[in-house]
Parts: C-alpha cells; structure tokens; sequence
C-alpha cells in the first residue's frame, strides 16, 4: 500500500469517527458534517447579466491563508526533525516572529513598502530563528531534552508577547487590548479582493522549494541529514553535528517566525494581546501528514487547512464547537502514525469480506 | 527406539521472514542428550535464526522442532525456558545497572511475602552455582563493572538457574582471550558431563574440533554437512562452509629496509569522565607501508586508542604526530585534513548510517571538498557515480547507489566503509576490527584493500581481536592490557599462544613500564 | 515566646503548605511519569490524563446526585474521585495500545492524545452544561479534607498540617505523600520494581530472560495513567471545586520534566516536583506585588530551564573533578 493511501484511509477513518462524535453531541449531525466538509468552497452562480460570481470568497480566501500559515509552521517541525529532533516550539517562534515584525513596523512608522516589508520580514524571521537558536544551543550544549525546552520556550514567547503588546504597544484608543494597527506600507495588500490572501500564499510554496533544495543539494542540508540519521557516525566522520542541529533548530524557527509576519502584517495587520497559542501543534500535524518528507508539506497544509477552515463554517452553522475539529485533529495524528494500523484493519476487513463470500 | 535419547530435532525447518528474506529451509539436524554439538557456517548462512527459533524468539513458517521429543512450539522465550532451553546470546543480554545476583535470578526470583525481592537468597543461590559449575563471580559486582569475560559466565549462570538442560551458545568465545576460551571449553565439557545438553555456534574450525562431538554445517540456510567430528577435518569443513575452495591468504610485505617513521605516538594516556585511567604511557611507531598490529582483549584500551587517534577524544597526556604534525586533540575533520582515515569498531553505531543510501554514506567523510561538492553545493551527479564505481570496483552486492546501506550484509557495508575511508589515499589508517563479523570471502576482499594500501606507502594500525587476523596482516605487534602496552613482537617471532597469554596479563616479562 | 519567631515561622508554614498543595498535581503526574519512564515508555499524555480524569471527576460527581438522589452526600465526590481514576487510566491505555500494538510512535501518539482530550472535554463540557469555559454552573463535589484535631491553635505547626484557614489538606495530598514513599519502596525492594527496571533499561535483555516485556509496559504506561489521574481528580475536586477547559496547564509536561530533572529517580523527581511547586507559590506571591502577571507566568518555564542546565554543569563539574583525580593519578609515576 503506498503512503499516500494509508495516510487518505486515516484521514478517512479520523473523519467517520469525528462525525460519530458529531453525532452525540449534536441533532444535526448531517449539516453539521456538510459544513465541514464544504465550507472553505466557494459557491458560484450566474448573475443577472449572465456572468458568474463567485460568493463566500471570505473563507475560500481563510482557507488558503490558513494553509500558508500552516506551510510554514510545518517547515518550522519538519526541519528540525530531519535533524532527529523534536521541536514543539513553533509556537513560541511564531510569537516571537510576529512581535518582532509588528514592533518594527511600528518603529519605522512612515517609511516606503519597499523598505518597512523587507525589513519586517527579515525581523520576524531573525525573532524566530533567534527562539529556535535558544532550543537548540541549549540542547547541544547541555543536552536539555528539546521537547521540554521548546514547550517552556513557547509559554515564555507567549508571555514576552503579552508584555510587550500589553504594555509597551499599547493603543489606548482601541476598545480592548492590542497594538496600532501597522502602517499601510508595511503591510502584504490582498490578491484576491475581500480576502486576506496576499503574496505571503506565493512565499510559503517558495519556502518549502527552497528548503527542499537546501536539504538535498548543499552540504548543510546533507549535514542535517546525517546528524539526524546517526549523530555518532557523523561525528566520526568528521560532520560538525552540534553546529548542523542548532542550525537545523535556527532555520526552523525562521520559518515559524515568518508565519508571525504573516500573522501580523498580512491577516491581522494589527496585534491583539489574545493572539490564540497553539499553531505549533497545528504544524506537528502537518508535519507528519506530510511525514516528514519537505516537498510533500503544502499539500499536507491545504489539506488540513480545509477541515480547520470548516470547523469554523459548521460552528457558526450549527450548534457543534468547532473543538470537534481537535477530535478529529487528534485522530488523524493517532492513526496516521499507527504503522501496524492500516493492514490490521485491511486484514479483518478482508477476512470479514471472505467470511461473507463463504457463506453467501 | 533409540539409542541415545534426542535432546533437540529439528524436522525441515523452514523461517521465511515477513519482507520474503528465507533465513532457513528444509533445516534437519538433531542433538542427542549430553552432547556438545557445533553449528557451523559464514556470516548469513542462517546459524543465529535457528538459534531463535529454538529459544523462541523467532517461530519457524514451517516444519517442527522436538525439545526430548516433545514438539515445541514456542511463542516466546518463557516457553523456551520452561522447556528446560536456555539461550547464551551474542550480544550479552544483562542490565547493566543490577548486581550480577539480580541478573541471574531476574524472571525467576526468589520471593519473600508481599512480592518483595529475596536479594539474601538470590546471592546464595548465585554462590551455589557457582559452587556446582565452577564458573567463578562476585554476586554483588554491578555488571556494568565487569569485564566481557565474566559478563559471559553471568549468562550461563542466568541460563542454569533456571533449570536449563539445553545450554545454547552463539559465538560465545567471539569476545574471549584464549585462556578464557580454554575456561568456557571446560565449563562446557563439565556440564555435558553432568548431563546437559549444549549447542554452540562457532565459525571457528578449531574450536569445534576442540569441543564438539557432533556438527552440523549450514550454507545459505540449508545444512550441507552433518557429521561426527572424528569423521571429518577441518578442511572439509571449510568447504561445506563456503561452498567453494578459500581464497589463499594476502601476500605477506617483502623483507626490506625499515623506513623512517611516519606515524610517532608519544606518551598517549586518557583519563575518562569517572576519573579511571583507561590508556597511559602508549608510544609506538608506524614507518609508511608498514601495518602495526595491536592485540587485546576487548576494553582494554583499545576503543580509547582508536578515538585518539582519529580526533573523537582528546588525549589526557602526549600526542602523535603525522610526518612531523600534531593530529591528536584537534577534531575529527582536522585529523582528517592531515591525512588520518578511521575504520570504526562497531559499524553499525559510528561507522554508517543504516537509514540512508549507499552514496549518502560514501559521502560522510568527503562531501565538504571537490569534486564532491563546491561552494556548498553538492555535486549529486558525480556522487552517483563514484558510488557506482565503488560498487563495482569493491564487488559489492547491492541493488544500486541508493539502496540503504542498512540493507547490505555485513561483509558488503564494510567494504564499502573501508573504500570511503581510503579514498582520499589517506597517509594513515586506523582500522578497528575491519573484518569483524564479516563472512570469509569478503574478509579475505577487505584484507587484500589494506595490503594494498600499505603497498601504496600507508601507515596502518589494525586493532583487531581476530589473532590470526593480525599475525597474517602485520608487520609488527603491539599488546594492549589495560591501558599499556606491555609487549611488543615482530610478526614473524610470535604465535597466537604467547599473544594470548600477553593479553591476559601473564606475560613473561615484568608488568609495568620497566624498559630493558 | 518570640513574636517575631512565631509571625517568620507562621508565614514559612503558610508557604510550605500552598507549596505541598500547587506541588500535589505535579507530584501525582511526575510519579506517573517516573513508572512508564522506567518501563521504557515516556509518557507524554500526562497532561491529557490529567484533563480526563478532572473532567470526568467533576462531572460524574455533579452529575451522581441526580444518578443517585438517595446515595448518602459523601459518597458523591468518591463516585467522581473513582471514574476520574477510571477515564485517565483508559486514556493511558489508549495511549498503550496505539504504541504496543499498533507500532504508533510513543511521543506522537502522547501528543495526539493530549490534543484529543482537550478536544473532548471542552466538545463534552459545551454540550453538557452550554458554556466552552469552566463547569461553574454544575454543583460538583469536593474531596474530603484531613485536619488534625486538637492543633489549630499550636503555632506554625497548625498552619503547616492544617492549611492556614483551619480547614486541613485535601485527603489526596497525603494520598500523593503516601504513593511516592510507596512507589519509591516497590521500585527498589519489589520482584515487579526490579523487572519494571530491567525493561526500561534493556527490553533486549530483559525478553531474553523470559520477561513478558509487554506486559510489563502496558503495566508501567496503565500505573502512570493512575498516577497522573490522581493529579487531575485533584485538580478539579480539590485545588478547585470544578472544571475549566485546559486545566492542567502545562503541569502534565512540568511532571515530564520533573522526570528528567530529577535523574529519573524517585527522590529526584519528588524535589523537582515540589521545586515547581515552590515556583508557582512564588509566582502568586510575586503577583500580589506590583510584579506584572506576563512575568510571574515566566517564572515556573524558566526556572524549568534553568534548572535543566544546572543539572547538567553539576554533572559537568562532578565529571570534570573525578577527571581530574584521574589525571593526577596518571601524572604521578
């Protein structure tokens, strides 16, 4: 069976099972359903005049800016784990990229687009990376287990976050607690009207090419690679492991710390002080849908991207929490990663099908 | 009716392992009680799957195995060990951080009220054994401390409290000295005496001959001899063995002038993180195209030296030089830079990386330089085919560049590490039991590679625990015992008996660091 | 007696106990995560545990006064105490399944399952009482509290057994008091503590010498599933008197470093657990200063941090001195 269908038979199994779910806890289950799995679609219909137009854009648009967010954070997972390392820390690195992006934005206040996005690019991918740079250094050099060190990193982001915007970026004119909104030249202008979708959908794709280039054709990417696959081999072979690793962690966080920019400068343009953690996770799953191969990452993301996009549509369609996508989430994880899953039900399925034939 | 009763029968034994690999096929053979039986055969030929199969590690895909008779069919070692079979494993299989009583008795311990552990009665079961077999341990040592030697005895000791009559050994002197091996043969000959019946894996000819009173030889998972030792001979043997004639040994390096050295160690010691002092005082000399043998009981130094050496640790005292330079306590790709390669002990752990692709691991030592790579760009087109070209040029079994080196069988995955580290013509070569578990034929390819690069001018250390090996191979030999060098030998005036008794500390000469 | 002496030692009592009462949590998971840890397995799902077992804690007692309006009023919070134990033990034996039977990778699965509990019990809560938040509106139980009779009055020690407000500490303090003497007694004395270890430390051999190393790991994840659920029943029936969506808080992964901070050891892991204790008091002091929240919140992560480096420079320096013993052991001639 190849990868691609197993991982299509869990998504599958995930989603019958989320519907179950649906089911207890909702007298709507079929529309509940039917609003997840169309939501993010656009509708078209043919106007008056003849030409067609195309209606809920809003959450098509939501649904591709979801996906290069989650493009991105998943490159932030799956980088360092080509080193053999398990990062949960993009969360705290996209905290620290969108910080980083809006403050700078806000600092440069009226300077030309072609100066202030650059720079704020630059910023949130150097507050990223700098973020992925402390998990790493902090693992080579005093072998503090990264999934400890990067979850704790992640609730120290969230709190520096919060300090700064509460306290320090501060609009006092807004009804609640955020910053400015950030000048018009440092923001991403939409390409597709009424969405959020802006060039940033171009620059998540662009990232993971780069990455895959960078991971098969330099010798960066082959020392990774080979730090990952066995650090003592590489060691002995002469590959500077704790330099490969850290690096690994920094490049991963540069890529978290862009999802912030385009939080910040393209979806919100403005940053609230109850900006939602939990986007690194987001990206563990992403990750292994694609699992772990780089190339395979945006497809993974627009995938995902559509059933988070959904849950919203059914939450505000129906009764059901847009939690039940957790569910589901956490399904697809289990299932996706159970190797010894997918023949064991194929297996019965087929000694079911038999019996029945026999009997037949 | 039969004579003598059978111990083990093994009836067409089939193993066919889920990704299709057929370990084992149409495999018959059996042990009478009280016997001592070898199982021969190369690296690969199925010796260590039948081994499984009858401590139930394995399970067979067909036919029977009969334990006194009684069909066994064993879904995992507790059935085994119930049935009076126990297994002394290659790999020694203790805890380390448990006392040598605890090890023993683990699976089987003796109890006070409340499931509480019985240590008292443990150790004196322990010390009662050891009174029945002669095999001489501390019950209270942490095995960790112990030396491989009497890790061993911890294991035949684990297998007879628990009642074993069927002792199975694979490879068990592969990590001994020649006393010790002399000390296991009459371990076993005193329990066969007492009744127990023993099989034990070898590739060794002379130890069968030894011990054995029956053998079974295995090729490519099917027995192609089955005899009573005072039938055949070792040549015959050798034949079943390989299927075809030997390949004659390396020619040895014509006599001449010595050169001047290339390689100078001087004062290399090495104190580890516990504070022990694992080498002191090493010197030696290495003249291009001379290979020195270092003999040694396994973690007497050796490991430490190997390190140094090629840049993994840094030496606590002295240094060594390579025409003139410094190449110890710098790193491994500054030692590398100077003209140093290093052939790994363990393979597996730091020599390859099994995940990846043939050419992924040929690359691990050159990647960083022309025409491999330039400006941090990698040249994957000429990689390929210098993978290509090391395949065919080493005779290498494998699919293609990009099959996982994981896949290749040992003797395979070695030449390759052995063409990667020699590549670059390095000017020295620390080669760390090159050939172990390696199968004949290709041992004899990888001993032919390190002639030929001595004959290129090489200096080569080979450390190795093979005797033979480094008696047909060197030029000079040093013994390690730990941590010194306490003889040192021309290969010509020296036999595996007195390297032997060198490496065990009961040299003739003075311990210590006395010159004459 | 000294006024002064009494008012310090009155207000390190005071400290100590809210200490032992924020450590209680920590300590449950941490022990739970000390058992699978030397079982082998690392158990990431502490925290889902622990959500599970709170949620299913409070709501079952709440919702057992309607099950069982005739059941004598102390037997509510028990029948809630019992069916957290029960949900947070089935989660880790999900978690158990997935990774023993199923081949899936054991800190993945952990992760999926936390993710899956949250979801849950958030799914469950909105559908049950109509509010994503917390459980405010359903009449839950407490579990009793233990005071001592007879020493309210007696200064400092009355505080410290007692709880500054006279009321005692929640029955399940002592319980977590009472698993680790036992958990660390049964690892070191007990046939089933020497055979858990044995399968931590080398599965290899521990199969070889007839162990059902299996079942020893299913044991050692189910036991670190009670364990964890005992922290979360506290949660919701004891520290609070409800549920709030994502309730654990982190503290499921603070017991997973408690493990490694504290050498996989029992004693160690106990100091660590009541060290982040400490911090989270410290951190509520600190807020009733001017200190601002953001950073009193940064405390327990980085002190986390900091601690794991600590550790590991006292490794480096203890190393670094036995090394130099040696190496003046190999000067001396």
């Amino acid at each position: 069976m190849t990868e691609g269908a197993r991982i299509a038979l869990a998504v599958g199994a995930a989603l019958a099972l989320g519907f179950l779910v649906m089911a207890c806890v909702t007298d709507q289950p079929w529309a509940a359903f039917r609003a997840l799995v169309t939501g993010p679609l656009p509708s078209m219909e043919r106007a008056a005049d003849g030409r067609l137009v195309m209606h809920r854009l809003v959450r098509f648009g939501a649904w591709l800016q979801d996906a290069t967010t989650l493009t991105l954070v998943g490159l932030a997972i799956a980088i360092p784990f080509r080193a053999r390392q398990f990062s949960l820390g993009a969360d705290g690195q996209l905290f620290m990229g969108a910080l980083a992006a809006a403050a700078l934005s806000l600092g440069l206040g009226d300077v030309p687009a072609a100066i202030a996005l650059p720079l704020a690019f630059l910023a949130a991918a150097m507050a990223g990376a700098a973020w992925g740079l402390a998990a790493g250094l902090l693992k080579t050099r005093f072998e503090a287990n990264e999934i400890v060190t990067t979850l704790m990193l992640n609730v120290v982001a969230v709190q520096v976050y919060r300090l700064i915007v509460g306290r320090v970026l501060n609009d006092p004119t807004a009804g609640f607690i955020t910053t400015p909104p950030l000048p018009g030249a440092a923001t991403l202008g939409p390409l597709i009207a009424r969405t959020n979708v802006t060039a940033m959908v171009l620059v998540a794709p662009a990232a993971v090419a780069a990455v895959v280039f960078l991971l098969r054709r330099t010798t960066l990417g082959y020392e990774i690679d080979l730090a990952g696959a066995n650090p003592w081999f590489a060691a002995r072979a002469g590959v500077p492991v704790a330099r490969a690793t850290v690096l690994a962690f920094a490049l991963g966080g540069a890529f978290a710390g862009l999802a912030g920019f385009h939080v910040s400068n393209a979806l919100l343009k403005r940053l609230p002080v109850d900006l939602t953690p939990g986007m690194g996770l987001e990206g563990i799953v992403v990750a292994l849908l694609a699992r772990g191969r780089v190339a395979a990452l945006p497809l993974a993301a627009l995938g995902y991207a559509y059933l988070r996009v959904g849950a919203q549509a059914m939450e505000r369609a129906t009764d059901v929490p847009r939690e039940v996508v957790l569910v589901i989430q956490a399904l697809i994880i289990l299932f996706v990663v159970s190797d010894r899953l997918a023949p064991l039900a194929l297996g019965s399925l087929r000694r079911v099908w038999m019996r029945i034939g026999r009997t037949a | 009716m039969t004579v003598a009763p059978l111990a083990i029968a093994l009836e067409d034994v089939e193993k066919r392992y889920p990704n299709g690999t057929l370990a084992n096929s149409g495999v018959s053979f059996t042990v009478a009680a009280g016997e001592i039986h070898a199982l021969v055969g190369e690296n690969g030929a199925g010796k260590s799957t039948v081994m499984k199969m009858l401590y139930g590690l394995e399970r067979p895909t067909a036919g029977a195995l009969r334990i006194h008779g009684l069909l066994a069919d064993f879904r995992h070692p507790g059935d085994a060990i119930a049935a009076g079979v126990g297994l002394v494993a290659q790999h020694l299989n203790l805890v380390p951080s448990l006392t040598v009583a605890e090890n023993v008795v683990l699976g089987h311990e003796p109890r006070k009220p409340g499931g509480r552990l019985d240590r008292v009665a443990a150790a004196a079961r322990v010390r009662e054994l050891v009174g029945q077999s002669g095999l001489a341990v501390d019950p209270a040592a942490t095995v960790a401390s112990l030396p491989v030697g009497v890790r061993q005895r911890v294991e035949i000791l684990k297998v007879l409290h628990r009642g074993a009559r069927i002792i199975l050994l694979d490879e068990p002197t592969a990590v001994l000295t020649p006393p010790e091996t002399a000390t296991l043969f009459a371990t076993l000959r005193h329990l066969a005496a007492a009744g127990h019946t023993v099989l034990v894996i070898t590739h060794k000819l002379d130890e069968v001959k030894a011990l054995a009173g029956g053998v079974t030889v295995l090729c490519q998972g099917r027995v192609t001899g089955n005899a009573r030792m005072a039938d055949v001979n070792e040549g015959t043997l050798a034949r079943l063995m390989v299927g075809r004639d030997l390949p004659p040994p390396p020619p040895r390096r014509p006599a001449g002038a010595r050169l001047a050295p290339r390689v100078i160690a001087r004062d290399l010691g090495y104190v580890d993180g516990d504070g022990a002092i694992r080498l002191r005082d090493v010197g030696f000399e290495v003249a291009p195209g001379e290979i020195l043998g270092i003999a040694g009981v396994e973690g007497n130094g050796q490991d430490v030296l190997a390190r140094l050496l090629s840049g993994a640790a840094v030496p606590t005292t002295g240094d060594a030089r390579l025409d003139g330079r410094v190449f110890t306590g710098l790193s491994p790709r500054a030692a590398r830079s100077l003209g140093v390669a290093v052939v790994t002990e363990d393979r597996l752990h730091d020599g390859a990386a099994p995940t990846l692709s043939i050419v992924d691991n040929l690359l691990a030592t050159r990647y960083a330089q022309p025409p491999l790579s330039r400006r941090g760009l990698i040249d994957r087109g000429t990689a390929r085919r210098w993978a290509e070209a090391v395949i065919a040029g080493f005779d290498v079994r494998a699919t293609g560049p990009h099959q996982p080196i994981g896949a290749l069988s040992g003797g395979n995955m070695q030449k390759l590490i052995l063409a990667r580290e020699i590549a670059d013509a390095p000017a020295f070569l620390v080669a760390s039991q090159p050939t172990r578990g390696v199968d004949i034929a290709a041992a004899a390819a990888l001993h032919t590679r390190l002639v030929a690069l001595r004959d290129q001018g090489a200096a080569i250390l080979l450390i190795s625990a093979d005797l033979d090996e480094l008696l047909v191979l060197s030029d000079r030999i040093a013994v390690l015992y730990r941590g010194r060098i306490v003889a040192r030998f021309e290969a010509g005036a020296v036999d595996a008996r007195t390297l032997g008794l060198h490496m065990t500390g009961l040299g003739p000469e003075p311990k210590g660091g006395d010159h004459d | 007696m000294n006024l002064d002496l009494v008012a310090t030692g009155t207000a390190a009592a005071v400290v100590a106990a809210a200490t032992l009462r924020a450590a209680t949590p920590i300590l449950f998971a941490s022990l739970g995560g000390l058992i699978s840890e030397l079982a082998g397995c690392i158990n990431v799902a502490l925290e889902g545990v622990m959500l599970v077992a709170a949620f299913a804690g409070v709501i079952t007692s709440a919702y057992s006064t309607l099950w069982f309006p005739d059941a004598p009023l102390w037997l509510h919070p028990w029948l809630g105490c019992a069916a957290g134990l029960l949900a947070g033990t089935a989660l880790a034996g999900l978690l158990a399944v997935f990774h023993l039977e199923l081949g899936a990778d054991l800190i993945v699965a952990g992760i999926g399952l936390n993710i899956l509990a949250q979801g849950l019990t958030v799914l469950l809560m909105a559908h049950l009482t109509g509010d994503k938040g917390s459980t405010a509106s359903l009449a839950s139980f407490a579990l009793p509290s233990l005071r001592w009779p007879g020493i309210g009055a007696v200064p400092v020690l009355g505080v410290l057994l007692n709880g500054d407000e006279d009321t005692g500490h929640n029955v399940l303090v002592y319980v977590a008091m009472a698993a680790t003497g036992l958990i660390a007694w049964a690892l070191r004395h007990t046939v089933f503590g020497l055979r858990l270890r044995a399968t931590g430390e080398n599965a290899e051999a521990a199969l070889a010498a007839g162990l059902p190393v299996r079942r020893l790991r299913y044991a050692g994840l189910l036991l670190s599933g009670l364990l964890a659920s005992g922290g979360g029943v506290f949660l919701g029936m004891g520290y609070l008197t409800l549920f709030q969506a994502d309730m654990a808080a982190g503290r499921g992964y603070l017991a997973l470093a408690a493990v490694f901070l504290g050498g996989r050891r029992p004693l160690g892991t106990v100091v660590a657990a009541l060290v982040f204790g400490a911090a989270s008091v410290t951190a509520a002091r600190l807020g009733q200063l001017a200190v601002p929240a953001e950073v009193v919140f940064m405390i327990p992560p980085l002190v986390t941090i900091a601690a794991l480096v600590l550790v590991k420079q006292h490794q480096r320096l203890a190393t670094r001195r036995r090394a130099a013993a040696g190496r003046a052991a190999l000067l001396s001639p």
